[in-house]
């Protein structure tokens, strides 16, 4: 496993996802990639939902990659990946690697959408089945690469465009769907949140480091704030990764084999929910009088959830 | 940037598959043609970063966080043996001037300042702010 | 190291059993499958042939047919062989992957056993499945019954693994009718079968990531009308290479294989064209009609895509009225061998007196003695010298006589 140092020392990992690519400009995604890719010096295959990623990294004639990478569509980067991994098992059985003096590690990359919901089954069935790979939900809370429509990660009161916020309407109202604790229970050795914040570059790193070298199935939710849906200035994507930290709204933690969770982050001051949400467009309108409840309702939310997650760890479980 | 012509082929001479080689060169790290390293972005900028070599502490938030992978770096050995990441500059055709790394730059004066693209460089950094 | 499974010169298979082990005598890297009827058995030999010792490859037991077809994909661009089976259901899930892989160029090998398509759902043999895909870009090939689906699916990794090819590759066979029809069936001995498959060779394999390589991109306005030609162009291209392919399947086995099937045409006034188990009950069909003075012939596409519309235009030249039987329900025009037949012979400025028939759906009961009538009926339209006859007729459906004009 790959040692998560200082930045200092990360920063000399020659880059395997380069830019060129034509992601948003600020776009989170690329920022979690980055990390990921580099948290390991083994040979890595991905694969990619279709999604933001996706289509943004690979437009012929380019492509953004340095490792080998496969796009096949929306609904199974964990199928695809788990053929490859499949593939390379055959082939170190029957001693034909291409290369005996390179390991090889794979990763799949997913949006919410291709993750959450139309690419659930397939994630499902490739941890069930124990294949050795990291499945990483970029998770930006909508379908941005389509124009922002809701997806099952949509948390309430968002405006997204199958959700707007419109005369009879506050949005998105569904909860956010726990993907995060269903992958858990599915038994994987390894599920982490993570996050690109200023503070916690490392907690990702190291994260995707401990995934990729666990042998079998490893998960990590990392909420990737979008600068064109969540409509925020390009330059604060760090900050409002930041927020979502400080005010609990995305907590960064881990649990091993199912039931040992440990809280990663304990923010010294937990802010209120309104600072995170008042920094995003999406929610603008939940400040109008009329929909003051449901920043209520947010905080009551965040709170039990924190609570909860503090009583799991306590208990040990 | 459009496809630039010399890279528009005819039916025939297509990937096969569509399918991209990374490298042309691998033993050397050379990127092929199909790289988006050798493409460029630059031109959807209206604002770009500055580097300001003199107040940079290498503290490598801008490397880390640049979604573009625009920051250069040189790898350089500290008095203590470690290795650490010297930023030598940005990557102008990757950068999209997000300013993200400006709103990163932990120092008290940032060493990262946004500047209107037709700015030269050089004439930024007289413009630096200065303490007071 | 796979256990050689010691094969005696005549086996009593069914076509589930033929094509599971042509599988195992091809070595396959990975095989992802999901169990259907009436294509399970083939999954479920594979799967005892891999706890018996006989199979050394990996097995991945997907949780649907669409991811089925996605691990195969996933496996073939990471660079190994891969194949896979289904029907029906599960080849309508995965029909969005199927052109995937074929656009990828991945040569994956599948064998489908047709079934008909729900609603209202029906597990026995019609060719609807077979029809979804034809335009997915894979090669299909018709197998009638239980030796031709061990057989085609040997030749089938030669075809799509050929450097002039590099396709995925269907082999068909009637469900139930030829999958649980036990016959009996001369097959290679494993040394052999793997000599005619031959090794896996690798094109742009993911494993190899010394040299990384992207597979997936995206091609807008500007790249994809060329990448698709391309891909039809290798399409049309492949007929000699599968021409050299069951060449030397005759070599090995002594049973030789044609585009084009036929069978007592080269003097026919009367040709059915049709494909599947019905083939073989229309030759017993033919034989009788004989008998009765009625100069009738057979012909059958053994390769269905790309479809050899040169080879069949030219065998039915001079047959004055022909009958193509599709085993598919239509669904508001004329069936896909009435329309491929057409457009072949309008191609080569030949005409025949045309008519359609949709027979067999759902696993109906086709025999002699109907195609027996359909041969009269087209003999009709032959003697007439115009279509006298409905342009399409339906065989063995219970209640008043439907046909279109």
């Amino acid at each position: 496993m790959k040692k998560i140092g200082s930045l200092k020392e990360f920063a000399c990992t020659p880059d395997r996802f380069q830019g060129g690519h034509r992601l948003c400009p600020g776009c989170a995604h690329s920022m979690i990639v980055r990390e990921v890719v580099n948290a390991t010096d083994d040979d890595l295959v991905i694969s990619t939902a279709t999604g933001c990623l996706e289509v943004c990294s690979a437009i012929y004639p380019y492509t953004s990659w340095d490792v080998s990478w496969i796009h096949i569509g929306f609904e199974n980067a964990a199928a695809a990946i788990a053929g490859a991994e499949a593939m390379h098992k055959a082939l170190a059985r029957k001693d034909k690697l291409y290369n005996d003096d390179r390991r090889v590690k794979f990763v799949a990359f997913g949006g919410d959408g291709g993750t959450y919901d139309i690419g659930f089954q397939s994630l499902s069935g490739a941890v069930e089945r124990g294949h050795d790979f990291l499945y990483v939900c970029l998770d930006n809370e909508n379908y941005a690469n389509t124009g922002g429509q809701r997806s099952s990660a949509t948390p309430i009161g968002a405006h997204t465009s199958t959700t707007p916020r419109g005369r009879v309407s506050y949005g998105e109202k569904q909860r956010k769907k726990d993907l995060t604790m269903i992958m858990a229970a599915h038994g994987c050795p390894y599920v982490a949140t993570a996050i690109p914040g200023s503070k916690h570059w490392k907690d990702l790193a190291t994260k995707a480091a401990k995934a990729i070298s666990t042998v079998g199935p490893t998960f990590i939710n990392a909420l990737s704030p979008c600068t064109t849906e969540w409509k925020f200035k390009p330059e604060d994507t760090v900050e409002i990764a930041d927020l979502a930290v400080e005010t609990c709204a995305f907590p960064l933690y881990e649990i091993e084999d199912g039931h040992k969770l440990t809280i990663n982050y304990r923010p010294k001051q937990k802010l209120p929910i309104e600072e995170y949400l008042g920094a995003q467009g999406r929610f603008s309108h939940l400040f109008k009088p009329e929909n003051k409840w449901i920043i209520e309702e947010w905080q009551k939310q965040v709170d039990e959830y924190w609570d909860y997650l503090q009583r799991r760890e306590e208990a040990g479980v | 940037m459009a496809t630039p012509k010399d890279m528009l082929t005819t039916w025939d001479k297509v990937q096969f598959g569509a399918v991209l080689p990374s490298f042309e060169d691998p033993e050397h790290k050379k990127r092929s043609k199909f790289h988006s390293y050798n493409y460029t972005v630059a031109d959807w900028r209206v604002e770009k970063p500055v580097f300001n070599r003199e107040l940079c502490i290498d503290c490598d938030y801008c490397w880390v966080f640049c979604p573009d992978s625009c920051f250069q770096v040189e790898e350089v050995v500290n008095k203590r043996g470690k290795k650490q990441a010297k930023i030598v500059g940005i990557n102008y055709n990757l950068c999209k001037g997000c300013g993200v790394c400006v709103e990163v730059c932990p120092t008290p004066i940032k060493s990262l300042l946004m500047f209107p693209e037709y700015v030269d460089n050089e004439e930024a950094l007289k413009q630096w702010p200065k303490k007071d | 190291m796979a256990e050689r499974y010691e094969l005696k010169n005549k086996e009593v298979w069914d076509g589930n059993m033929a094509a599971a082990h042509a599988l195992r005598q091809a070595q396959v890297d990975v095989v992802a499958a999901y169990p259907i009827t009436p294509s399970t058995p083939i999954v479920q030999n594979y799967a005892q042939f891999l706890a018996d010792g006989y199979v050394d490859g990996e097995f991945v037991m997907v949780e649907s047919e669409h991811s089925a077809m996605s691990a195969c994909v996933g496996a073939a661009a990471a660079g190994g062989r891969v194949a896979t089976a289904t029907s029906s259901q599960g080849y309508a899930l995965m029909v969005e992957v199927l052109y995937q892989a074929s656009g990828m160029r991945l040569p994956i090998v599948m064998t489908v056993v047709n079934r008909a398509l729900a609603s209202p759902l029906n597990i026995h043999g019609d060719q609807s499945d077979l029809y979804l895909g034809r335009d997915a870009g894979w090669i299909h090939l018709i197998a009638n019954n239980p030796q031709e689906a061990y057989d085609l699916t040997l030749c089938a990794f030669r075809i799509g693994e050929d450097d002039r090819v590099r396709l995925p590759v269907t082999t068909n066979q009637d469900g139930f009718l030829v999958s649980h029809t036990a016959q009996v069936v001369e097959p290679l001995q494993d040394e052999d079968a793997y000599k005619f498959v031959g090794e896996y060779k690798a094109k742009n394999p993911m494993l190899d990531t010394k040299n990384p390589v992207t597979y997936g991109a995206q091609t807008e306005e500007e790249w994809h009308f060329e990448h698709k030609a391309n891909q039809h162009k290798a399409l049309m291209d492949s007929f000699p290479v599968i021409e050299e392919v069951f060449k030397e399947f005759e070599k090995v086995s002594g049973r030789k294989y044609n585009l084009v099937e036929t069978y007592k045409l080269d003097d026919a006034d009367v040709a059915l064209v049709l494909m599947g188990s019905a083939y073989e009950t229309a030759m017993l069909a033919v034989d009788k009609a004989r008998e009765e003075g009625i100069k009738v012939g057979l012909l059958m596409p053994r390769v269905f895509r790309p479809f050899p519309y040169n080879e069949v235009a030219e065998k039915l030249k001079g047959v004055k009225a022909v009958a193509a039987l599709d085993r598919s329900a239509p669904m508001g025009t004329t069936g896909a061998l009435y329309n491929e037949v057409a457009g072949a012979l309008a191609a080569k400025g030949e005409s025949a007196i045309l008519t359609n028939y949709i027979y067999g759906l759902g696993g109906r009961d086709t025999t002699v003695e109907h195609i027996l009538e359909v041969i009269k009926e087209t003999n009709e339209n032959a003697k007439a010298g115009k279509r006298v006859t409905p342009l399409q007729g339906f065989i063995n459906l219970r209640g008043p006589k439907l046909s279109f004009n």
